[in-house]
């Protein structure tokens, strides 16, 4: 800029800016005058208010939604209770405030400070909750001592309750507390600190729809802190909505008391709309145990137990599915046009591949198969052969077309992917290349297999339903979904298998249950089922046999997935028993009380029609 | 240029300097009382930041003013960058995105642009000597503030953006409205308020503004810290309860008492005596740097004294009237006074602007 501008005249804009200053002047004059109405003028009226008049506002919970089996069964319910919160800001002393507070409420005293820390970042005047799930004889005494204890606030509040114990648990989930972290972590949610939350199962993945809305109801409080009564302007709690879930109750509770003891998997699906009709996962828990904000001794031993009852293993545990992937693996010969169901090949009871002696599960030899007699009798020579014929990548092509190695997207939170190895994912992740031999592992569903016993459901559902896939879930009543057939994503040279080679596989399916295979033991008279048994190895091939020859018993997963009837199929059951033995001894007999009991449900319905 | 001269050294108005001190401190000793008892030792935290803006506002004496002029094209287009990567890196703060986490420290940008906005237009009509502004520079003006203005209300940061207001009709007033232009102004002024009010405003915004009008009518939700402020204010009477005293603020019923309701704890502990007190010395303050643009060597100079300062005293008013319940509740600070440091770091910076003009009144130094 030139120097010259120091002689620009300016007048004009200052004299402006001297204007507005004034104005500002004047409306600061104007604002002090209304500060000295205020203040000085009303200040009784405004002193009134503030000693006497301080309302709170205080949150009614809103109780949960119910859940509902789909016959209307109530699965988790709600009841009354009472919890006791501390208001830190009316303690007077605070020492003999919590010897007090902890004879009266049965508690201990680093228990009830570290709650309070846990909630230290809350106002003084909001309640920090310190004892919940009490009845109203646990109450009745602090309720006694009101006038001595101002800082005990007693509450009702709706608990949930689970009326089956612990019938359908991983299914439903439990509820646990909202952390003031978690609150502040997700500002945009509704969720206050204290409020207890669906963590996992439907009670997380519906959490939305079952909470409700809190009510509120603000109290006039006097400089103690003591309600004086209430305003009118409450706002009454909404109830969540309730829902149906797809599960059968009397299913779910057999599949339950047919794992006793054991631990395993039983699911059932409806394989023409993915309704999961039950879905058991053993050891189990009572999540009415532990439905209090307080973390009791029985829940940390849940936790830490070497079972992991709290796991849902229908979506969680990871399994070589044996002899069930037979199933992938005769769709794929057929599908790739390896292998028709004609064709043959010779069981003399083991075989040389690859430089290695192979033996089939029936040391005497099948004999000549043809892929029916291979299903029906599960022989491992048959598929050896074929797994050879195929190669590893068309395999897992075939187990991607029907589902395995991605999630089923049934509505649970945490469900595995599994894993279907391929020469591309070996040397991606292992940095080695693929050696044929793994392939004849793979061809048997041994090796790095990995599935979930909700993926061999709904694979199975596949194969029923001749390859229209339902989308696995548990929800049901308004918000289910449509019943929309998923397209696999198309993989390679196949794209689909085509009904005539379903029909192929189901054949020997049916002969494996009803003709003397290995899967006779899930025979039901006049239910017509289908299935394939499986029994995986938990370790090596050659330490399972040095134990055998040993005399050593070596106990096996076992497996069954099948459905029933053959034509138009109405139930799938998929049954995984850890250590069970055979697939045929241990795993078809459970798979046959479900297939009775939902024979007989489908019978007394056709009767209530007629 | 770089260099301070010993002699400007002796033309700073110390004074003035001295003011902005003193009320900083007032502030302290209110945010101590008010927040004491919580964890986070705030009063701590107030005083770094009143010295980490008495540094920034040294160092911006340091350069002649006409060179932060002269670069604030730079300054224009590095804030707009800086707030459009708030608004796509901030993380969500009670519904805005506003802050941004650099280090240890959260800035919010939107307060530093304040300082940007008096420097570009003191740019903007450092040449402009008609005695009114025409249409064409109107709206040339417009536009280089509403970029900004427009990502300052995406945050959404109302508050904020009313102050950009004050700067922009700040300068149009000094450079000369004629009554036309008034009337288009207001015209457009309520075209987009009624547009804004339809479509832009949120639903607790509009609460907040209908609350202004009837506060008994939502006691609990927006009209809450309207009410619980008015009662501190009024029940602090004559004398006030005294330090650490007020029963409202103590006790927890005023919301944000350390931010932007600092000005209801002083009103409720020190009375009617502290509040006016506060509000001499705030117009002692505001009346010092007014009234310097009469020491302005320049356009520019005078530009840069009249929108900082008119940023200060419009902040100061909508916050004491705000806090009172004549103003609708817009998260406004009280410069100086209240907690925070992006606020007390831009008013510190643009006083320092201010005491800039002043002490290179003798031109070619």
């Amino acid at each position: 800029m030139p120097e010259n501008r120091i002689y620009e005249d300016l007048s004009l804009v200052q004299r402006r800016a001297n204007t507005v200053f004034w104005i500002v002047a004047a409306m600061i004059f104007l604002a002090l005058s209304y500060y000295w109405k205020v203040q000085i003028l009303e200040h009784k009226k405004y002193q009134g208010l503030a000693e006497a008049n301080r309302t709170r506002m205080r949150v009614l919970p809103a109780p949960r939604g119910l859940i509902r089996d789909r016959k209307g069964g109530i699965l988790a319910d709600n009841r009354a209770s009472f919890k006791v919160s501390l208001v830190r800001e009316n303690v007077k002393d605070e020492a003999s405030s919590h010897a007090a507070i902890c004879r009266l409420l049965g508690i201990d005293e680093p228990t009830l400070r570290g709650r309070i820390d846990l909630h230290k970042d809350l106002q003084p005047f909001e309640p920090i909750i310190i004892a919940d799930g009490l009845g109203p004889d646990d109450v009745a005494p602090i309720e006694s001592r009101r006038l001595e204890l101002p800082e005990l606030v007693v509450e009702s509040e709706p608990q949930r309750f689970y009326p089956g114990r612990g019938l359908a648990a991983h299914v439903l989930g439990y509820l646990q507390e909202q952390t003031p972290e978690e609150v502040l972590a997700r500002p945009n949610r509704k969720v206050r600190p204290g409020e207890m939350v669906g963590k996992t199962g439907v009670e997380r993945e519906y959490n939305d729809v079952l909470r409700g809305d809190d009510g509120k109801v603000y109290e006039v409080v006097d400089s103690l802190g003591r309600v004086h009564g209430t305003t009118p302007a409450t706002q009454n709690p909404i109830q969540g909505g309730d829902i149906f879930l797809t599960i059968d109750r009397d299913l779910q509770a057999e599949a339950e008391r047919s794992l006793e003891g054991r631990e395993g998997v039983v699911v059932a699906l409806d394989p023409g709309t993915g309704r999961v009709l039950a879905l058991a996962s053993s050891p189990t828990y009572d999540p009415n145990r532990f439905i209090t904000r307080f973390t009791p001794k029985e829940w940390i031993a849940l936790m830490s137990d070497p079972d992991s009852p709290l796991e849902n293993r229908a979506i969680r545990g990871l399994y070589a599915p044996g002899s069930i992937f037979k199933l992938v693996m005769s769709m794929g010969g057929l599908g790739s046009g390896m292998i028709t169901e004609s064709t043959t090949v010779y069981c003399s009871g083991s075989i040389q591949i690859y430089g290695a002696t192979r033996h089939c599960w029936f040391a005497p030899g099948h004999g000549a198969m043809d892929l029916s007699d291979a299903i029906k009798n599960s022989c491992n020579i048959y598929f050896y052969t074929l797994g050879r014929r195929m190669g590893i990548d068309t395999i897992a092509q075939a187990a991607s077309l029907l589902g395995l190695g991605r999630k089923t997207g049934v509505d649970l939170v945490g469900e595995k992917e599994g894993l279907v190895p391929s020469e591309g994912w070996k040397r991606k992740t292992l940095k080695t290349p693929w050696y044929p031999g793994e392939t004849i592992s793979v061809a048997i569903g041994q090796g790095q297999l990995q599935v979930t016993p909700m993926q061999i459901a709904a694979m199975t559902a596949m194969i029923a339903e001749r390859g229209k896939r339902f989308r696995p879930h548990l929800i049901g009543g308004a918000l289910e979904p449509p019943a929309v057939a998923e397209e696999p994503p198309a993989s390679g040279t196949m794209s689909r298998f085509t009904p005539a080679e379903y029909e192929g596989v189901i054949a020997g399916m049916w002969r494996s249950v009803n003709e003397g295979g290995t899967g006779q033991g899930a025979k039901v008279a006049d239910f017509d089922a289908c299935g394939k048994t499986g029994s995986t190895q938990t370790m090596s091939r050659e330490s399972a046999e040095r134990l055998k020859r040993a005399g050593r018993e070596v106990k096996t997963h076992s497996w069954f997935s099948g459905f029933a009837p053959r034509v138009n199929p109405k139930i799938v059951v998929t049954v995984l028993v850890e250590f069970g033995g055979g697939g045929g001894t241990t795993a078809a007999p459970v798979a046959v009380r479900l297939f009775d009991l939902y024979k007989k449900d489908l019978a007394t319905k056709l009767e209530a029609t007629k | 240029m770089m260099m301070i001269d010993r002699r400007l050294i002796g033309e700073v108005d110390w004074i003035l300097l001295g003011l902005i001190l003193l009320q900083s401190l007032v502030g302290v000793f209110f945010i101590y009382s008010s927040t004491n008892f919580l964890p986070g030792a705030y009063h701590v935290r107030q005083l770094i930041w009143i010295g980490v803006s008495l540094v920034a506002l040294l160092l911006v004496l340091a350069v002649d003013y006409k060179f932060f002029v002269s670069l604030s094209g730079y300054f224009y287009g590095l804030m707009v960058i800086l707030l459009a990567m708030t608004l796509v890196f901030a993380r969500l703060v009670a519904g805005t995105k506003s802050w941004i986490t650099l280090g240890l420290m959260q800035l919010q940008p939107s307060e530093l642009a304040k300082i940007v906005m008096i420097l570009v237009f003191a740019r903007l009509f450092a040449e402009y000597k008609s005695a009114y502004l025409t249409t064409q520079h109107t709206l040339g003006a417009l536009l280089v503030a509403g970029v900004p203005l427009l990502l300052i209300i995406a945050q959404p940061d109302l508050g904020t953006a009313m102050t950009f207001l004050a700067i922009i009709g700040g300068a149009f007033i000094l450079a000369g409205l004629r009554k036309k232009a008034i009337v288009l102004l207001v015209l457009a002024a309520l075209a987009i308020g009624v547009g804004g009010w339809t479509i832009a405003l949120k639903d607790y915004q509009k609460k907040r503004v209908t609350t202004l009008i009837n506060p008994a009518g939502d006691p609990r939700g927006s009209g809450y810290q309207v009410i619980q402020s008015k009662i501190a204010i009024g029940s602090g009477g004559f004398a006030g309860k005294g330090f650490q005293k007020g029963t409202q603020s103590q006790l927890r019923f005023l919301p944000a008492r350390h931010t932007d309701f600092i000005f209801s704890v002083i009103g409720e502990e020190t009375g009617f005596l502290g509040v006016f007190v506060v509000i001499l010395l705030y117009f002692a303050l505001l009346a010092r740097m007014f009234l310097s643009v009469a020491k302005a060597r320049d356009r520019a100079g005078v530009y840069i004294i009249f929108t900082a300062s008119l940023l200060i005293a419009f902040q100061f008013l909508v916050n004491i009237l705000m806090i009172i319940g004549l103003f609708p509740v817009v998260g406004i600070t009280l410069p100086f006074l209240s907690y925070g440091g992006s606020s007390l770091l831009a008013s510190f910076v643009a006083c320092g602007l201010v005491l800039n003009v002043k002490m290179r009144r003798f031109a070619n130094v």
